[in-house]
Parts: C-alpha cells; structure tokens; sequence
C-alpha cells in the first residue's frame, strides 16, 4: 500500500512538473486593441474605414436603385442574358419585393456603412486622447457619414431603425421617416461647428460644412416628402451657407463634359461633395467599390473607339421617354453625353461595322442562308421592344437588340483600367444642384434672398450649358426638365420624380401606380437580422 | 544504452547455448502449411517464425518449457515439449475473432469487452485500387461512414460519421495515426496500414474531448514482431479510363438542331470541325502506379519496421497527377529487464502535386465549346472566338498556365512506456509534426492577351459568386509558401487489475499540444520577360510598369498560434467478462475559445452486457455471441475556424482617399465573442453484438441520436451593430438519429470453396433544429449557393432551414412545359407562371442520402481469391445545374447543348434553375472486383507471393443525367453537380505482393 502512495506521488510529480494549464495565447501579429490605433496617423486608418466602406456600393447598387426605377434607364434582358433573377425587370415595373436582390444590396451596405462608422466612433472614442486637437472634427466627420447614411436609408425605405452607438446590440424598433428626418437634421447640425471650411484637396472627398449644408439643402427641398412639412426657406438658407462662401462655381460650358472624365478631382469647382473612384483602391470587405458605368453602358461593338482593355456588357440604356428632355435644344452641351445614331470611331468618319451572320444580325430573319455572313454599321436606336420574350423582359440576343437605346456616357469610359473599374469620381452633391434647389425652392414658395430669383438662378446655369441665351420665364416643369439633362446618371432622378409627383407615371413597360413604391420594402434579410422592424405599407 | 542492451543480449545467448536443444516441427493448417506462424518457448522471448514449407526449428532451454504458436485469424496452441525434439501442429482458423484487439484513445481493449461502437477494419477488408487517400479505403466499408470521393487525385475524400454535425466547414473525423493526434493522414501509405478503428459513439470518441464530435479515426501502422523477420514488396499498375461522359451534340446534330430553330452558327466559329471536346480534353489513359517495400523485424530486445513507398497517381484530366514519396521508421527498444519500452516513429512524406490550370474552368469550357469549332486554327495557334462571353479554348487554357503544389510532412515521434508494479503502466509520449506547402501558378502572356480584355470569370467549387480573374500584362504568377508546426506531449498512467472475477482498468493522462499556422507568405507579379519563366524566378517581371497592377500578399489572419490542453481519466470495470462499465471524462482547453468559455468537461459512459455468458444461455445453441451495449457521452467540435476567431481583431479595410493619395484604411474586421465555446454533440447509442451458428452469421445493430448544440458558424449580424457583417458565436442546432446494420456471413464452406459475405446498412436523418442564437438571428432561411449559369446571377439552390436537412434544395417549382412548349412553374399563389423569381422558391429535397449499403463478397476456391463489393446509396436527390446550363436551346449557336436539347427549341429558358433539374442521386456500384492467386512456394526464398488484377468502378446503375452520381457529400453545398464535375474513371488494375 505504502507503494502504491509512492508510486502515485510520483506520477504526480511527473504531472505537475509537466502539466501546463496555461491557455494564454495572445494575437501578436494582428492589429489589437492592445497596439492600434495610438497616433494621429493611425487615427486617419480608423476613421478612413468609414470613406472606404461609403464609396463601396454608391455607384453600383444605390444608382441601380435610383436609376433602374424610373424613367432614366432600363436594363432588360438579351436572350436570357442579364435576366439575373428579375434583379433589373422588378425595378422597372415597380413589382420589386422584400426579396428583390438591389433592395437587399443596398440595404445590407448602407447598414454596414453605418455600423463602420458607430464602431469608428467608438474606437477613436477611446483611443484617441481628449487632448487630441483633431477629435472633434474626426468625430463630426464620422457622424456626417453616417447622417449621409441614414439619409440614403431614409430616401429609399422610408421607416427605418436608429442605431447610433457601437456595442449596444438590442434590436432597434422602426422610426418613422419623420422622426428619421429630425434624428438627420440634428446631427448634421451639431456636427458643422466642427466640421471643415476648407476646399480643394486637403479635404477633397470628405465631409466639409459645405458638404452639411448641401445635405440639409436636399433634406428641407424634400421635406414635404420626408416629413409632411414644407420647408423651403430652410432650404434657400442652406444654399446660401453655399453660395454665399463663394468657394464653389459653375463649370463653364467648355468644361461640363470634362467634369465628369476619368480625369476628374480636386479641382472641379461644382464639386461639394464627390465620392472618389480609383481602380486601384482596394474596396472595403463586403462591398465592391465598383465604378462600372461604361460596363453597363457602352456597347461592345465600341470597344475599340473608346479603347477599351475589356470588353463591356451593355445592357443599359435610357428610355425614348427620358430622352426626349435633351431634344429641344440643339446647342445644349448636355447632349453631347449620349451615344446614338450611327457610330464613327473617334475620327468621326470611320465607320464602326459589325461581321455576323443574318439570324445573328435579326433573330427574326426568314430569308436565305440564315448564316452567310453580315456587316452592318452600328446604329443605336432610340426604342426599347420586348421582341424576344416580353413576359422575362426579354429584347433578344441578335444585334439589333443589343443596340437597342441611348447610351450614357456622362461617366466618360476610362481606356486606362484593365478592371472595368473607372477613374471617375462620382459627385454626390454639386454646385448646380445648388443652384437649381434654390430656384426651385422659391418656384415652391420660397422667400428669395441675396437678389437671386428662380429665373436668374436658371438663367445662371444655362449660360454655362447652353448657347441659347437666357429664359424670359420659369416653371416647376421647366425645373424639372432641367434637372433631367444636368443630373443624368448621378442617382438623383427618382427623388426628383417622386418630389415632382411624376413617379407614379407610366413609362417604358411599367404601368405601376401604386404611391406605396415611393420607398421600398424593408428586405427580408434585414428583418430577419431585427425582428424590431415594420414592413413598409403595401408590402407583404 | 543500446551497446549495453546488446551486451546483455549476447550474453543471454550465451547462457542458453549451454543445456539447448533442438526442436524441430511443421505447421499446417486445414489447408495445408502455414508460413510465418510466430514460435515462441513460452516465459522467454526465443521465438522463430516458420518458413514457407511451414517447418520451424528452434533450441529450447528445459525440456519442461511450452511452445506457443500464434497466427493472425488462427487460435493459438500451446503445446509442452515434454521431451519431444518433433512437435508437428494444426492450427485452426479462428472464425469467431472475438478475441480481437481495438484501437482505443490512449490504449487497446479487447473487441469482446467493448461498451462503445468502435469498427475495425483490417487491410485485407479494405479498397483495392490506386488509391493514395486513406479515406477512400474505407469507402463503403462502415455503417455509417458517408464517403464521396472525387476523381481528382488532389482532392480529398469528403468524410462524414453519422450525418454532418456541424455546419462549419470542418466536418472532418479526427485521425489519429499510431497514438499521434491530430496527423496528417497524407504520411501514411496504405501498404503499411496494420488496421483501421473509427470510433463512433460518444463513450469512444470522449477521450478526445473537444475535437472528437465529428467521430475519430485510429490508424495502426505496421510493426516489427520479436523474431519474425520479413522484407515485403508490393506494387501495382493501374489503368484509368473515363467511364462516362456527358451527351452533348456533335456537329451534325448541333447543325440539324440549330436549322430546325431558325439560329445559326457564326462564321467566326463555325470552321467545318466535329470536335468532341469532352474526349479532346481528357486523356485517353491515365496510369498510375505504387511500389512499396518494407523490413520488419525483431529481436529479443527490440522490433523495427521500415517501408519506403512511391506512389504516382496520375488524373484523367491534362496536368494532373499526385507524386508521393513516403519514407517511415518505427521502432520500439526494450530496456530495464523489459521494463521499460522506448518507441522512435518517423514519418516522412513529400508530395508533388500538379492540378490542371484553372481546372472548373477547364471543365465547363470543354462541355460548352462548339464542337464545330477545331482545337487549332489553319495556322496551328489555338482556335479562340472571344467575342463570345465566357468563352475559351480550355486546350489553351491548359496548355499556357501550370498549377502546382508540393507539400511535405514530417511526423516524429518518440514515446516511453514503463512498466510499475501493482500493474501500473506509465506512458509519456512527444511528438513533433511539421507541414510545409510550396504552391506556384503562372498564366503566361497568353492568357494576358487573349484573356486580359474579355471578362474571364472564376468558377468556384462550391458554387458562389464568380469574380473576374486579371491576369495582368505579359503574364502572371503567384506563389505561396506556408508552414505548419505542432508540438504534442502527452502522458498517462494506466493501471489494470484483474482481482477474479472483477477487472478495472484505469487511464489517467495530460496532453498538451502547441501548434504554429500558416507561417508563410505569398507574392504575385506580372509582366514577365519570357514565358517559360512560369513562376519559378520572378526576378525577371516587372509589375511596376502596370500602374494598375497590385501584388496580392494573400489574406489576413493565416498565420496564428494555438494552445490545446487536457486532462483525461478513464476507467474500464468488467465483473466475470459479463457485465462491462466504461466511464471517462475530459477536461479541455483551447486558446481558441472565448475568454469565458476556454474550459469545458467532457463526460461519456458506456455499458454492456454480454448475455452469452449468462447461466440461461448456455442451454441454448443458437447463439454463439450476444452483447447488448448502451453508451452516453458529450464531445465537442473546436476546429475549422481561425484561433483568433474570439477576439477583436482590426485589419486592412480597403484604401480612402486623403490628401490626394489612397491611404490604407485599417478597422474592425473581426467583432470579439468572449462567449465563443466549442460546439458540443452528445450521444446516445445502443447496440446490440451477435454471433449466430457457430459464429456462421454474425453483426452488428446500432442506433444512435446525435445532438449537436450550440453550433459555431459565421452567424450573419446586423451590420450596422457589427460592421464586419458576421459574428463567429454558437448557435444553432442539429440532429442526426439513424440506424446501422452489419452482418457477416460465411454461407458456404464445401471442401476447396468459401464464400464469405459481409454486408452493412446505414440510414441515418439530419435535421436542423435550430439556427439562431440568443444574441443574432441571422442564421436562418439563409439562401446559398449560387452557381452564377449565364442570365441566373443571384439565383440560389440551398436554404439553412430550421426543421429541414443540411443541404436542403430551395428553388423554383417546374410544372412541366405549357401547350406552346415552355417551362412553367408553380408560383407562390399556386398559379402557374413563365417568368421565374426567388420569390417562387419551394423547398425541393434534399441531398442526404436515405441508405447507404456496402455489400462485400469473398470466394476462395483452392489459392484463387475474389472479391466483389458492391457500394450503394439510395434516396438522396442531385441538383444538377450543369444539365441546367446545358439546355439552353436558344443559344445553342453560340454554346453546345446536350443531345436530349434535341426537339426543345421552343423552351429557349428551360436553363433556369428549378425542380426539373433535380434528380434522384441513388445508384449502385461494382466498386471492386478483385481475382487473386497465391502461390504455394517451395524453397526458402520466397514466403509468399500473390498476385491479383482489380477493376474499380466497373458498372454503375443509375438513373441519374450527370457523368456519375458520386457528387460531393461534404460541406454545405453538398450534392450540387455545377459544372465542375472531375470525370469519373474505370481502373483495371495489377498487383502483386511478395514477402521474402
């Protein structure tokens, strides 16, 4: 017995000389707490996440969304091709759905744009030392990022719920789009103290105090929409904050075009807020930082006139509808965005031809030898036709469908980038924008100040588009229109159609009048991920 | 010390040389000699083995001494020499082998004495054919075992014990190879594999803690026997040839078809060729071959066995073949009058694996290519029209890129067992392991130029989002290199007491185990200088003349440390070899886990009754065995995620713009969950052991209910509450009850001819019980796998829903064509509609398969042997969206259809995802038929010597459209046939094994 006693000591002895009980194992070759952030350069990386994660699906998803559902553009399907699940058909004919992909896209983005943005908060919050001369504006810039978040939230789905601070993750009930809009204001107002008065590149693409007021602009303009009240003397009060700082100008006619190039930045005077793209940014996870427009708009047959290292998509177009706003007056610069008609390379005499065969030319060619071949000189053509499959929105997969429509060209297609992904830096908020927010402001009852009127204020933008010379008078419709030719293509037109009362329309296939689809359905994965949150009215 | 072993030895010798004497005998056995019979004088360690004629001699010390013969499948005889220098022998086959040993967590029992569901599985029981991978040995083979092996020689055998248990990637068995937990399986060859044990029910598999939920799998290598000497060469050659292909249309069929549908082809395609793109693409043969040879031995003090192996497996598809070498060591040193027993065990393997480029890709563009367009243009260049999307020349594409990996793996071991009074056995065991990769792929200029501008897309095994691949200016490369070391201690002690009719045995132990990941890096580069640089010397690019161009260094969070311990106690108590308790408990911690949840106990009890040796039995005679067995335990599940998966990690979130430049933005991209635990499966099984007749008929019966809870998987967040999108947290639920059945049989046994049968029965029902967590809801009605057909972005197959399978299909409803020859479907409302949406989704079946049955043969006539298994798996349904995207009768100018396109024209979207495309997956395979000989040697040389020719895959009876039914069972999106299918093969085989 004595034995054994030793013998297990013994044991033991060789347990606990062994036996380590310690788990410890701490990450020393990532970005911890323990190590990051700790300077003011560090800081900059954290609040960055929240510029990154912004450019991440605004010029993708968000412009689908504002585009594809009104009368600006379609995105029908060839031949099966670009059917993608009704993704393009649903926002055509305003059918789309709480499972409807873009509407689940773009929710799911702007959502982590804002949980970036709390969770930036929250780690400079205790990172960076109250003695930090930068804390107050890194942290109003944030909030800016995230108001301008929940402003895109609001527009599209109306009721939404607030989540503000990091680390609370009770599921946030509803608020409606009223209480939405105050929450917005509020913090876009306490945040402009701090924010910054500088322009050009120092503070190119990031929030300014321009920036804020550019947004309340849009808020108070859309107020009766947001909110049920009228605000527009509010929103002539911010447009002067803008123009009365006297940093910003209208881009002549000589140099419209060019606003808009691969080429674009700092030094565009219309430009308050743009967002900037660069095929070699890297994108934020979980969104895709696409700049895309050429893929969606060029055909391929102009590969070469624009030089392109891919060859593009181009299933997207405008509609005769929208188009017919460019056709009054010839010497507007603004027309010169489109591609129609017959097409030269860039010579301007050369033309630009296609080989295929007869079917491949017309899917409905009935004559002889269906496949000798075929050159024909592209012509794109203003009509959108379902010839193909009209319950799928279907043109066909022949030549003739593929040059079906006006091209947009405003976000001039970049020959540098080997990625699709362009150059361009896509504006959020513009000079003319502010412009024309102010005349219509007035037009809606606005009291007009600084001797600007909503005629002059037209006229103003006019002799810098325009070799027609000035209007003698102006209306809401007048505004309208112009609006259409100076912001095509920069996701603005459903929130002016929807202000205009011109939503509910028929266009193109579409027939919907249901003013429930003034803002979408809360998608499913949304509510799947807070059980808090109300279906918008009209949906199921 | 080994001098001093040596020494002692000699002088040993010297002793006995002194009153020997000789005894000389033969050993038969009903069949005549047996060679290799173990000889040993029983209370020493003098022994011999006979020779092929099986004649022995040996001295033997006192004429009062006892002979011990022993064979492997014979009851052993002891015989006393009684004065006798002849002593002849028969030995009897031991068909009962209840005496059999198994493989246990920290030690061996004795199969008779189990309370747990443990299946051994010996060599011979095993898969013949070219096989490198251990798994698929086992195919088939256990109840219970779902295996589905690809065609590819570089990709793993999915394993899955009892219905997938966890919807985290890893679903993978644990292996333990020779007491070595945690191996790689690649370092064992199957030549040298002594026995197989796959631990399945929780009173088994608790040992192991917190990596066991997922069932354990214990491999037994070969070693050395005192006395015995053997040097033992095996080889084969393999043939390979593909036994089915897809039917698409040739030229003249594409041209009837496409004159019938008004389309037509375009010149730039149509160049007069008939093309089968299928046949041009894979090789005709592919021949693999292994060689493998090893000494074994011992002697008094000592055993060794040593093996090199070479094996080569060579794909079907271009480019694709596993080469590997397998070195191994093993040796055990008795020390301290015996006392003690030192084992060194060294395991090398270095493997050279080379996978066809782009491989998915290659395998959709060879069935979607028309086959009117040639190989080659007039010139000689590969014939591409690109103006086609998506459209490639996969002879190309092979031709000017290459795809290579080599891995090598050391495994060292070194291992003390003493022997202490009161039968107290102390073990201490260390182990070393080291993996490294070496992977390099290089897309020469080709692909720059004739890929660069036009969109070439990805195709993802398992079906996802497909990206765009750059392949940069003048060529690209990448390479990556990464190392994986873990370093193991464990002790215990184990004590057995046989106190009469009572027996305890008793395991106490420690184990320790500290692993290093993903020590490497990665490069990429571009613009190459020349092309046959490939990827070995990227000096010669220049990636900063393409400003676009970024160097991709991989992805965050591959390398990391982890820290596994555990203290282990077991007990085994059996009164009279009647009633047998089993209790064991684990007390693991893992660095992985959350900061409140490191710890967790491991519990599992097991009890069984053998009834055979009840005093009422033994007035019957038909039962030869019965065993009731009933066990209950708790395992966990703690791997397939990152380390630092618990904490709050930051990392590289893109670049911003600032000041004129893109700065590096660096956030959250990890949420921290100090909550985080392992998942935990708890247990239940009864079984029931029987042998009937004389042990003519034999089985086993078991029934299990397996409960999985707290399930880890990347639970989709709020993002605006986590911005990172996904939270790593335990969860959801999920079960699997089922049933298994063995039996074993030898119906006929008449003068020269046997026939043994064996056949196994598995059902077994997965259901998701829950998927949501207390903090996220973002588990369920999650929609996945996208297999991105052309015009069908954004659709999925799968759903995780609570109450259904894992696996689960979800997709629109076909309801046959309308008069005018169109697909319809079933819409929400019960209408019938043409236009297809996810709004329409109906739950659709699911890729479980109901039974699985291995069914294996053996007929013995004289020295011939055959085996006949047969593999089958019944009930399970296939989403085969590669036949979706091959019926596509409205552009079949511009992409091949399959023949049954013929007559559809009117159905131009009949591609679209939907019910029409999911099959029945059941089939029944010959997976192997095997004719043996051995030969009956005379002379001194040779001990044995057989030979033996083997076909796999012979027939396969299936209703299924695809190239076979064998779809991948593992992971999430299992049973989803998506354009990536490896071509199946039929192997005709030779072999041969020869002991010297």
């Amino acid at each position: 017995m004595k034995q054994i006693i030793y013998y297990i000591f013994i044991f033991s002895m060789a347990i606990s000389l062994t036996a380590c009980h310690d788990l410890d194992e701490p990450a020393t070759t990532e970005l911890t707490p323990d190590v990051f952030p700790q300077d003011s350069l560090q800081f900059l990386a954290v609040s960055g996440t929240a510029y990154a994660a912004l450019r991440g699906n605004y010029s993708l998803d968000y412009w689908f969304m504002q585009t594809l559902s009104t009368d600006e553009a379609i995105l029908p399907a060839r031949g099966g091709n670009w059917y993608d699940n009704q993704n393009y058909m649903l926002l055509h004919y305003h059918t789309w759905t709480k499972d409807h992909g873009w509407t689940n896209g773009c929710w799911s983005w702007l959502a982590r744009v804002i949980g970036t943005t709390n969770q930036a908060i929250s780690i400079l919050g205790e990172a960076q030392p109250d003695t930090d001369s930068q804390k107050k504006s890194t942290q109003a810039e944030l909030k800016m990022i995230r108001a301008l978040s929940y402003f895109m939230l609001m527009d599209l789905y109306g009721n939404i719920p607030l989540d503000t601070v990091y680390g609370d993750f009770t599921q946030h009930p509803t608020v409606e789009r009223a209480k939405v809009f105050d929450f917005i204001e509020a913090e876009v107002k306490a945040a402009i103290p701090y924010l910054s008065t500088t322009t050009g590149t120092a503070t190119y693409g990031r929030m300014t105090q321009y920036t804020a007021y550019a947004l309340l602009a849009k808020m108070y303009l859309n107020a009766g929409i947001y909110a049920g009240t009228d605000r527009n003397n509010d929103c002539i009060a911010m447009c002067d904050k803008i123009i009365s700082s006297g940093k910003f100008a209208l881009e002549p006619r000589s140099t419209y075009l060019k606003m808009f190039y691969p080429n674009n930045g700092p030094t565009m005077k219309e430009f308050i807020f743009a967002i900037p793209y660069d095929p070699a940014a890297t994108a934020f996870s979980g969104t895709n930082g696409y700049m895309y427009h050429a893929r969606y708009d060029v055909p391929r047959s102009l590969k070469a006139k624009f030089s392109l290292p891919f060859t593009p998509s181009a299933p997207e177009s405008t509609l005769p509808e929208f188009y017919a706003y460019f056709e009054d007056d010839a010497n507007d610069i603004r027309n010169a965005q489109w591609l129609k008609g017959l097409q030269y390379l860039n010579d301007g005499v050369t033309p630009v031809t296609v080989t295929t065969t007869n079917l491949g030319y017309d899917f409905k060619y009935s004559g002889s030898d269906p496949s000798a071949s075929y050159t024909y000189q592209v012509e794109i053509t203003p009509d959108i036709l379902l010839r193909y499959d009209p319950a799928n929105f279907d043109l066909g997969n022949d030549e003739i469908a593929w040059n079906m429509g006006y091209r947009n060209i405003k976000f001039y297609p970049d020959a540098s980038s080997t990625s699709r992904n362009q150059n361009n830096d896509v504006p959020v908020f513009r000079y003319s924008d502010i412009i024309l927010m102010k005349a219509e402001a007035i037009l809606r009852g606005g009291t007009p100040t600084l001797g600007d009127q909503a005629l002059t204020l037209v006229n103003q933008l006019r002799a810098n588009r325009t070799t027609s010379g000035d209007l003698g008078s102006v209306d809401l419709q007048y505004i309208y229109e112009e609006r259409c030719r100076e912001f095509v293509a920069e996701a603005w037109h459903r929130n002016d159609m929807i202000r205009f009362g011109t939503y509910e329309q028929s266009w193109g296939f579409k027939t919907d009048a249901d003013p429930n689809k003034r803002i979408f359905p809360i998608p499913t994965t949304a509510r799947t991920l807070n059980t808090q949150l109300q279906q918008n009215p009209g949906y199921q | 010390m080994i001098l001093l072993f040596m020494l002692t030895g000699f002088s040993h010798a010297a002793v006995l040389a002194q009153d020997a004497r000789q005894i000389k005998g033969k050993v038969t056995s009903n069949d005549g000699p047996l060679p290799g019979v173990s000889v040993l004088v029983k209370g020493t360690t003098t022994g011999t083995t006979t020779d092929s004629n099986g004649d022995y001699s040996l001295m033997v010390e006192a004429s009062n001494a006892s002979l011990v013969f022993t064979f492997v499948g014979y009851v052993s005889e002891e015989i006393p020499v009684e004065g006798r220098s002849t002593i002849d022998v028969l030995l009897v086959e031991d068909i009962a082998t209840l005496s059999e040993v198994v493989v246990v967590g920290y030690g061996t029992q004795s199969k008779k004495n189990l309370a747990s569901a443990i299946t051994n599985v010996k060599p011979e029981e095993m898969n013949k054919g070219a096989i490198t991978d251990v798994a698929q040995l086992l195919q088939g083979k256990i109840p219970g075992v779902n295996i589905s092996a690809s065609g590819d020689p570089n990709v793993k055998a999915a394993v899955i014990i009892r219905g997938a248990s966890t919807l985290n990637s890893s679903q993978t068995p644990l292996y333990v190879i020779d007491g070595i937990i945690g191996a790689d399986i690649s370092i064992v060859a199957p030549d040298d594999i002594a026995s197989i044990d796959i631990l399945k029910d929780a009173s088994a598999t608790a040992i192991y803690g917190n990596r066991a939920s997922n069932g354990v799998i214990m491999i037994t290598t070969k070693r050395g026997k005192k006395g015995q000497t053997q040097v033992t060469y095996s080889s084969y050659v393999g043939v390979e040839k593909v036994s089915h292909r897809l039917k698409m249309m040739d030229a003249n069929q594409l041209r009837s078809f496409l004159g019938e549908s008004g389309l037509a082809l375009s010149p730039a395609d149509d160049l007069g060729a008939n093309t089968d793109w299928q046949k041009t693409v894979e090789k005709k043969s592919a021949v693999s071959h292994n060689h493998n040879i090893s000494f074994n031995g011992g002697t008094e003090h000592n055993t060794y066995s040593a093996s090199v192996n070479y094996s080569y497996k060579d794909g079907i598809l271009p480019k694709s073949s596993l080469s590997r070498v397998i070195a191994r060591l093993a040796m055990d040193q008795y020390a301290l009058n015996d006392k003690v027993k030192f084992g060194i065990n060294l395991n090398y393997s270095t493997n050279n694996a080379t996978n066809t480029p782009l491989r998915n890709n290659v395998l959709q563009q060879m069935i979607y290519r028309l086959p009117v367009s040639p190989v080659r243009d007039a010139n000689g260049d590969y014939f591409e029209n690109t103006t086609t999307g998506a459209y490639f020349n996969p002879m190309a594409m092979i031709d000017h890129a290459k795809d290579e990996t080599k891995y090598t793996t050391f495994v060292g071991g070194f291992s003390t067992q003493v022997k202490l009074p009161f039968g107290l056995m102390y073990d201490i065991n260390v182990s070393y392991q080291n993996e490294n990769s070496l992977h390099g792929e290089a897309y020469d200029s080709y692909y720059s130029k004739t890929y660069g501008g036009v969109n070439f897309y990805n195709n993802p095994d398992p079906p996802a989002v497909h990206t765009l691949l750059n392949f940069g200016t003048n060529g690209t490369a990448l390479r990556n290199t990464y190392q994986t070391t873990k370093k193991i201690l464990e002790t215990y002690i184990t004590w057995d007491k046989d106190l009469g009719d009572h027996t305890i045995n008793a395991v106490l132990g420690y184990s320790y185990q500290g692993s290093e990941v993903g020590d490497g890096f990665q490069v990429t580069s571009t613009n190459f200088a020349v092309d046959n640089i490939g990827y070995s010397n990227f000096v010669l690019s220049n990636p900063y003349a393409i400003p676009s161009y970024r160097i991709n260094f991989g992805n965050d969070n591959t390398y990391y440390k982890t820290k596994l311990i555990s203290d282990f106690f077991r007990v085994n108590y059996n009164y009279k070899d009647k009633y047998l308790l089993q209790g064991s408990v684990r007390r693991d911690g893992s660095s992985v886990f959350g900061a409140n949840n490191q710890w967790g106990y491991f519990p599992s009890v097991g009890v069984a009754w053998r009834i055979i040796e009840e005093g009422f039995m033994t007035t019957q005679s038909i039962f030869t065995d019965l065993k009731l067995r009933g066990s209950y335990g708790v395992t966990g599940n703690s791997s397939g995620f990152n380390a630092y998966t618990a904490q709050f990690i930051m990392g590289s979130q893109g670049t911003f713009y600032y000041n004129g430049q893109q700065l590096a933005a660096y956030g959250p991209v990890q949420a921290s969950n100090p909550n985080l635990r392992w998942e935990k499966t708890a247990t239940t099984n009864i079984g029931v052991d029987f042998g009937l007749l004389d042990n003519k008929l034999s089985g086993s019966i078991e029934l299990y209910n397996k409960n999985t809870t707290g399930m880890i998987a990347s639970y989709a967040v709020n993002p605006a509450l986590v911005s990172a999108g996904t939270i790593v947290a335990n969860g959801g639920s999920i079960n699997n009850k089922g049933i298994e059945l063995s039996l074993n049989a030898s119906p006929v046994k008449a003068g020269d001819f046997t026939w043994n049968t064996g056949i196994n029965l598995a059902h077994n029902t997965n259901k998701i019980t829950s998927l949501s967590n207390p903090l996220f809801n973002g588990g369920d009605s999650i929609t996945y796998t996208r297999p991105e057909g052309q015009g069908q972005t954004g659709a999925t197959l799968q759903i995780f829903k609570t109450g259904k399978p894992l696996g689960q299909f979800f997709t629109q409803h076909y309801a046959g064509q309308n008069e005018a020859g169109k697909s319809q479907y079933i819409d929400k409302n019960g209408n019938l509609t043409t236009q297809t949406g996810s709004d329409n989704y109906f739950y659709a079946g699911s890729p479980q398969p109901k039974l699985l049955m291995g069914w294996t043969n053996t007929f013995t006539y004289k020295n011939f042997t055959l085996n006949v298994f047969f593999r089958g798996v019944f009930g399970n349904k296939i989403f085969n969206a590669t036949r979706a995207d091959l019926f596509r009768p409205g552009t079949a100018q511009y992409t091949n259809v399959l023949a049954e396109v013929a007559g559809q024209q009117a159905d131009a979207r009949a591609y679209i995802y939907s019910s029409r495309f999911i099959e029945s997956g059941s089939y029944v395979r010959l997976d192997n038929a095997t004719l043996a000989y051995n030969f009956k040697l005379a002379g001194n040389y040779i001990k044995s010597l057989r030979l033996y020719t083997s076909v796999n895959n012979a027939f396969v009876i299936t209703k299924y459209k695809g190239i076979d039914p064998e779809i991948n069972q593992g992971g999430t999106a299992l049973g989803v046939d998506s354009n990536n299918f490896y071509p199946k093969t039929r192997t005709f085989l030779l072999g041969i094994n020869a002991s010297f």
